[in-house]
């Protein structure tokens, strides 16, 4: 015989007094199937789980405590579902999100790892190519950008001679 | 008798066979299945140590297809 728990929305838990449990609907809109099993799997060291798919498309969860089948044991191991699956549901979001950054990191980490170049991929590195255009000279060193043009010398000499000395 | 029902949607059913081998040793078990569950029903000596096995059992099955489906990712 099976009812509907108080402090729980209505259809959404139903109560069996003779399995010793309580199944809960879970929106599949709302909760990923993997969040469906990270809470579940939090809960079978302390429970018997089993999960079913309900009407709509939506999921049902059925948690019975393996010691204390009380109704209020119940209820305490169902709030724990819920905010579990919330947290689960929260944590394959930002996983879901990150993904991308998650694959770079640990690519570019990976390609690090791998060493120095060898001989052959040094001999097939095209050593012609440019890295990129600088317009404004900022790869530039100092001397190349500031330092005496060579041209200049040699015409500074040469004028000394033509000097008349000074009285 | 109890019977337990995994929905070929949420149970890889290698897991389902693999519980039944590893309890089958604690129960009389048999097995079915239709178009969208695997099917296991079974009974044991005293119904406390039935709803034992039935919960471990399911437990079991659980436990594999998360750990095959967060590995296979």
């Amino acid at each position: 015989m099976s009812s509907s728990l108080d402090g729980f929305p209505e259809g959404q838990v139903q109560f069996d007094l003779e399995r010793g449990g309580a199944s809960v609907r879970v929106d599949a809109g709302l909760y990923p199937l993997e969040a469906i099993y990270g809470a579940a799997y939090v809960f079978i060291d302390r429970c018997f789980v089993l999960l079913d798919r309900a009407d709509g498309g939506a999921y049902r969860v059925w948690l019975s405590p393996k010691k204390a089948t009380d109704e209020q044991s119940v209820r305490a191991m169902l709030g724990e579902l819920g905010n579990e699956l919330l947290s689960c549901a929260w944590r394959a979001q930002i996983a879901k999100e990150s993904r991308s950054i998650i694959e770079a990191v640990t690519a570019r980490a990976l390609g690090g790892a791998r060493g120095a170049p060898g001989l052959d991929d040094l001999e097939a590195f095209d050593f012609s190519d440019e890295a990129f255009d600088d317009p404004l000279g900022i790869a530039m060193s100092w001397e190349e950008k500031y330092g005496k043009k060579k041209a200049e010398e040699p015409k500074a000499e040469a004028a000394e001679p033509d000097a008349e000395p000074k009285p | 008798m109890t019977e337990l029902r995994f929905h070929r949607d949420l149970y890889d059913g290698e897991t389902v066979d693999e519980a039944i081998k590893t309890f089958e040793r604690f129960a009389t078990i048999e097995r079915a299945e239709d178009d969208e569950h695997w099917i296991v029903r079974l009974s044991a000596d005293a119904p406390p140590r039935e709803r034992r096995v039935a919960g471990e059992l399911g437990n079991y099955a659980l436990g594999l297809t998360i750990r095959r489906s967060t590995g296979a990712r």
